[in-house]
């Protein structure tokens, strides 16, 4: 019997070599390009996975993600190209800044709810953006910061580097893979079964005994985390950081990614960012106007499926699987002497 | 003598010119069934809020077992053990019958554990499907909380607190909505467990009350009208003026000398 969890997690195992097929799969069917261009739908849905942290789980909708996306990047490329700090401590650091700067501003976001705590979110994050455009001396302003990148490892003579485009691919693979199995766990325990119920009802969850504040942050600050993440391999990737990526309107892309491939379910970012991201990458070179295509489906999803393409699907899936096994068993019944 | 379970020093809160619960001075002692009746507005739903941390009193201080818990937050003083149920059901709507017990039962833990799968601990995992049969639901663990009868909600509730061990039970008109056949399962339920639980209860249907109760708090306009047992308040001719208005003709009578 074909239950919807089993065929859940042969979708997964399907996606799963797929992923790692990729680079000599596309190639040889379609073109090199895309596999960077998948390289960096992963990067991305993490970023549209903290948004999901935020919103699909506990609530708070966040139009601030970018911010803590570009600290990622910035930690990244001040690391190597000012400090001269090799790979790993470079990636440490873009990560300890994206989470240090999350918990500060997280401190005073998430006393606010609903639009107060939006609105909270786009001021920090432009007040942040126009302090890394005007202060050129480190952050490089408008120009952003290039820079050389440093082996990933290099142990007796076999080098890791991201200049070769295989090892790139599989280190962002192997990070991504990662944070989305820790926030898979996260969702799965107890805490996230607490971020949940303060989504669903915060006066009850305090009145059960949940610090509905200091759950709210630690949400938050765990959403930095993958912001950070995402925007620190954002850097590897485009040996490049930049003031732009810190704008609100990224973390509005982040938004819609998150809400049409479907809020509140783990793999909805990952639909969400593909969809738009392969539609970009189609039309953007034919037709200057693709922006239109991103809204219209926005609205259409919003509308059509209020739980995002992954929630819709889960939806018909559990429908079909409880149908197929209401007619076994009436065919059981007929079938008993 | 033992400190009273709940007690209360002049405790006063306004809202704006309305003055919704005032210079209350209650005392109600561990080991009895407490229940709080009065007409709408008078307060009752406040005072519950009051003790549960959701409104911060303008005067006067609140004591559990001696222990001053005025101006806690709401999860601080549900830690010390006093739970509460909600006038206006409230469960986490898309969370399963099960992992609103979970989730209840974590709540008690000082840290949630951030990694461990949440439905397999082994502990909790028990303790949930006991609740499920003490409550009657262990048919619907799997439903969402969200698509339960109002009276399956109510349940839910009671197995919400019961899964916490509380100390102090809070319950704000849990047989409110409820059908006959549910009333009395809730009421038997109530009955049961003030056994070892210390249960104030705010309820409407006299029925209920005068079954259950040992002690009953009459409020109006914010204060005490009178308190005492079931037949003390049956008796009271306040009482009786406060809930169902002077008998007409009396009225007539004061009119006239009056005039």
């Amino acid at each position: 019997m074909m239950r919807p969890h089993v065929i859940a997690r042969v979708m997964l195992i399907a996606f799963g070599v797929f992923l790692v097929a990729a680079p000599w799969l596309i190639p040889a069917l379609f073109n090199k390009f895309w596999v960077s261009v998948i390289a960096e739908i992963m990067i991305w849905s993490l970023l549209a996975a903290s948004v999901n942290l935020l919103f699909g789980y506990v609530g708070l909708l966040s139009f601030g993600q970018a911010l803590y996306f570009g600290f990622g990047m910035y930690g990244v490329a001040i690391g190597v190209a000012t400090l001269g700090l090799s790979f790993w401590p470079a990636f440490g650091l873009g990560i300890f800044a994206s989470v240090a700067i999350a918990l500060v501003t997280g401190i005073f976001a998430v006393r606010l709810t609903w639009h107060y705590f939006a609105i909270i979110t786009v001021v920090f994050s432009l007040i942040f953006y126009f302090f890394a455009v005007s202060v050129k001396p480190l952050t490089g302003g408008d120009d952003g910061i290039n820079f050389t990148l440093p082996p990933t490892f290099s142990i007796s003579g076999v080098k890791g580097s991201f200049s070769d485009a295989n090892f790139q691919y599989f280190f962002i693979l192997a990070t991504v893979s990662l944070c989305f199995f820790l926030m898979h766990r996260v969702i799965e325990s107890p805490l996230g079964k607490a971020f949940v119920a303060i989504r669903d009802n915060d006066v009850r969850a305090a009145l059960i005994g949940l610090n509905v504040y200091q759950l709210r942050l630690i949400a938050f600050v765990l959403a930095g985390f993958l912001a950070g993440v995402s925007g620190a391999l954002f850097a590897f990737f485009g040996r490049y950081a930049s003031a732009s990526y810190m704008f609100y309107h990224v973390s509005g892309e982040a938004v819609v990614w998150a809400i049409v491939g479907g809020a509140g379910t783990l793999c909805g970012p990952i639909v969400g960012t593909t969809l738009f991201i392969v539609i970009r990458e189609l039309v953007s070179t034919h037709w200057e106007h693709h922006a239109l295509i991103v809204g219209v489906l926005a609205i259409l999803v919003v509308i059509l499926a209020p739980k995002g393409l992954v929630g819709m699907w889960n939806e018909g899936l559990a429908r079909w699987c409880a149908r197929a096994e209401g007619t076994s068993a009436r065919i059981n019944l007929q079938t008993e002497p | 003598m033992t400190e009273p379970a709940l007690r209360t020093e002049n405790l006063t809160k306004r809202f704006g010119g309305l003055t919704a619960v005032d210079n209350l001075n209650l005392s109600i002692p561990s080991g009895r069934l407490h229940a709080i009746i009065g007409p709408n507005g008078a307060g009752k739903t406040t005072f519950f809020n009051l003790v549960s941390g959701l409104l911060a009193a303008d005067k006067g201080r609140v004591f559990f077992k001696g222990r001053d818990i005025t101006g806690l937050q709401p999860h601080e003083v549900s830690r010390l053990g006093i739970k509460r149920t909600m006038q206006i059901k409230s469960v986490f709507p898309q969370l399963t019958v099960a992992e609103n017990l979970w989730v209840t039962r974590y709540a008690t833990n000082q840290v949630l554990h951030p990694f461990r799968s949440a439905s397999r601990d082994p502990e909790t995992r028990e303790r949930v499907e006991l609740t499920l049969e003490q409550i009657g639901l262990p048919a619907l663990a799997h439903r969402p909380a969200g698509t339960l009868s109002y009276g399956d909600v109510a349940l839910l509730e009671i197995g919400m607190a019961l899964i916490s061990n509380p100390q102090l039970l809070l319950l704000d008109e849990p047989t409110c909505g409820m059908s006959p056949a549910e009333t009395e399962r809730a009421v038997e339920k109530i009955k049961q467990l003030a056994r070892t639980i210390d249960i104030v209860i705010i309820e409407h249907d006299m029925s209920v009350v005068f079954e259950i109760a040992e002690d009953i708090t009459v409020m109006t306009q914010g204060e005490i009208l009178a308190s005492g047992s079931p037949d003390e308040i049956s008796s009271d001719e306040r009482v009786r003026e406060a809930y169902l208005g002077r008998p007409e003709d009396e009225d007539y009578v004061e009119e006239a000398i009056n005039a």
